[in-house]
């Protein structure tokens, strides 16, 4: 049986490895109290002792051994608990007191008592004393018996105890209530994450609102997820288009074909027949080319391979090129271009953007239509207008023109391909320019706006 | 004219193949870049037709081995390659002309026979003559006869691509390209308009026009036989 998920995860190894610093660090802290604690109790002690026996020396005013046994027997009577006294001759005999006999080693010394202590039942105690060399050869030795120290390191230690139980508990169950809030972010994700692998690409991870890394993250993913449903959805869109848009010229194509077979023509018929299936094949390859062309603009979306380019040039150049064209069917083009637009772009693709915006305007303005081209440099960029005063575009349709093969004739008699405004977003988007479709009452105005040549 | 046609295609090559034998040209085929590189070197041609994608050298490098090597002869792509740059990446190695796969035959046709006659016909002179129609390009003026013809720049690059090709077949596309820099098909019929222009000034009076329409190919400038 594997270990419940909380275990396994990092965060709750990171809680674990956390609290363990914490309580070694309580650990260390208590040592150094008790260490440092005991230490003050037993230097208070040897200075008591150091001074009970200083008084008990001018007491027996450094008389004879009988001197002080008097002073010490007189100091036992009164001797509160804890307080122990022994003086000794030079044979080790005990002379008074109220402990046992100790080697005479002059300085500090402790022992456990032998005899039960009253303030303690039920424990032997130690004392801890000094001995001094008296009246010539004897010895005497005063000590108090470590109650107090003992107390003190118990009441340490109890609070130790609870202060260390209290910290790893409440470690462990921050740990448990962090992991799991954190476990509960991160399953989320990856629960969305699997329902997507499954198919539905609508999930999207919940974004809890709290403003934390965990909902940048969620917003950032869901961010990717739109663009990602958005571009399935248009290769969805364009895949079926694409198959809708070519099976009426190919049916048409077999048609004709056919019909071709079947009859028993004339060789001018059927080369007549044959020719107007190579046109129908031209056009289906124009769709084609089309359609390549603008997955490569798309796929080209670094702006490697661009370069300085005079915009004013090719557009007065579109101006020259189309003003004929105009003229011919009755319809008036004019241009107005200030000098030195640079931008950076394409030197080929450019032309194609304002030749498709042109032709179009041409194409779908009857006789006595006035066409104008603009530019204009503003304070963040380039706008270039190509505005007609034609029958223009309807609002509900200015989003879905840029859609490939959305035409808004949707009998398709006209001989476009229905990719000419992609083709033209595709452009505009390789160049960073934003691309705007305007009433010109009446009218179409195009707007596209270049940045500067340093803001890109 | 000898070409020679590096193709891995077997049903491209035997279509472009038997298509300019048709038109008079001897064709040779090579099926792999290393082996045309070979022929290209070994031989004396007038034209080369190379694909850029092909089995172990590819065409592009083809090109450039060649131009490294100071072999000047004429090289055409012949490719399915359009992408955006792949036209200029092909001429930059060296490569006179870049036609795109799917091609209509006499688009083919007329480029072979623009790219074949260059080096006979270069010549260094800056008047251009057809009939009594005469351009000077240094002058940047044009007489028919005694009358001087006033034209826009635009028809005026038109007249001397058209001059330049004289006798030769030149497609919408080829002057597309050449006089207008266009590199992708414009709806509109710019190239038909900006020729009946051209001739209805050429054609003041009762001269013959000098400006043939081919059918379902394109336009030939030389005197009416």
């Amino acid at each position: 049986m594997s270990l419940p998920r909380i275990f396994r995860t990092s965060i709750f190894r990171l809680t674990l490895l956390y609290a363990g610093l914490f309580s070694l660090s309580v650990l260390v802290l208590f040592v150094a109290i008790f260490w440092f604690g005991s230490g003050y109790v037993e230097s208070q002690i040897d200075q008591s002792v150091t001074n009970e026996l200083a008084e008990i020396q001018s007491r027996a005013a450094f008389g004879d051994l009988d001197h002080y046994r008097e002073v010490i027997d007189s100091y036992v009577e009164r001797a509160p608990s804890g307080v122990y006294y022994v003086l000794e001759n030079s044979g080790g005999e005990v002379l008074a007191g109220n402990m046992q006999g100790v080697e005479p080693v002059v300085g500090i010394q402790s022992f456990a008592l032998k005899v039960p202590s009253e303030r303690h039942p039920g424990e032997v105690l130690g004392v801890r004393g000094r001995g001094i060399q008296v009246a010539g050869d004897g010895y005497l030795y005063v000590g108090l018996d470590n109650f107090e120290l003992i107390k003190m390191r118990e009441m340490i230690a109890g609070f130790f105890l609870w202060g260390f139980a209290a910290t790893i508990s409440l470690a462990i169950m921050g740990g448990f209530l962090m992991s799991q809030s954190l476990l509960r972010s991160v399953e989320a994700i990856s629960s969305t994450s699997r329902e997507i692998v499954a198919g539905d690409l609508s999930q999207r991870v919940p974004v809890r609102g709290v403003g934390d890394e965990f909902d940048h993250l969620a917003s950032s993913l869901n961010t990717m997820l739109d663009r990602i449903t958005g571009l399935m959805e248009s290769m969805r869109q364009v895949s079926s288009d694409i198959a809708h848009d070519l099976r009426t010229p190919l049916s048409r194509l077999r048609q004709r074909l056919e019909l071709a077979r079947r009859r028993e023509d004339s060789v001018e018929q059927l080369h007549e027949a044959l020719d107007r299936s190579i046109e129908d094949v031209d056009a289906i390859l124009d769709t084609f080319t089309a359609l390549l062309r603008i997955a490569q603009i798309e796929a080209h979306t670094n702006a490697t391979g661009l370069s300085h380019v005079d915009l004013s040039e090719v557009l007065n150049e579109m101006g020259e090129v189309y003003q004929s064209v105009a003229e011919e069917r009755g319809q008036r083009l004019e241009v107005s271009i200030p000098d030195g637009l640079i931008v950076l772009g394409d030197r080929e693709l450019l032309p194609q953007l304002f030749s498709n915006l042109t032709e179009n305007a041409i194409r779908h303005c009857p006789a006595g239509a006035k066409i104008r081209i603009d530019a204009l440099r503003v304070l963040d960029g380039i706008v270039v207008s190509v505005s007609d005063n034609g029958s223009g575009i309807p609002p509900e349709f200015r989003t879905k023109v840029f859609q490939r093969f959305f035409q808004m004739d949707s009998s398709r008699t006209n001989d476009g391909t229905g990719l000419g405004l992609s083709l033209v977003a595709a452009i505009a988007s390789l160049h960073h320019a934003s691309i705007e479709l305007l009433d010109n009452h009446p009218g179409l105005r195009v707007k596209l706006k270049f940045p500067l040549l340093n803001a890109i | 004219m000898r070409i020679l046609l590096i193709e891995d295609d077997p049903e491209t090559a035997s279509y472009v193949a038997h298509g300019l034998q048709d038109e008079g040209h001897q064709l040779n085929v090579a099926l792999d870049g290393r082996e045309g590189l070979d022929q290209a070197r070994e031989n004396s041609w007038d034209l080369l037709i190379v694909d850029r994608m092909l089995p172990r050298l590819d065409g592009l490098t083809l090109v450039k081995t060649l131009r490294t090597d100071d072999v000047k002869t004429p090289v055409l792509f012949l490719t399915t390659m359009g992408g955006v740059g792949d036209r200029v990446s092909g001429l930059n190695a060296g490569a006179d002309d870049y036609l795109v796969k799917p091609f209509a035959f006499a688009e083919l046709v007329a480029r072979v026979n623009a790219l074949g006659r260059r080096p006979q016909e270069m010549s260094l002179g800056t008047v251009l003559r057809v009939g009594d129609l005469e351009l000077d390009l240094m002058g940047r003026s044009v007489r028919r006869g005694d009358t001087s013809i006033e034209l826009q720049p635009r028809e005026f690059r038109l007249l001397a691509y058209l001059m330049r090709h004289a006798g030769e077949t030149v497609t919408r596309s080829m002057l597309l390209e050449n006089v207008w820099d266009f590199h992708f098909d414009p709806r509109t019929n710019i190239v038909e308009t900006h020729i009946s222009r051209l001739r209805a000034k050429l054609n003041k009076g009762d001269s013959p026009d000098l400006i043939h329409t081919v059918r379902g190919a394109g336009y030939s400038i030389h005197e009416s036989a």
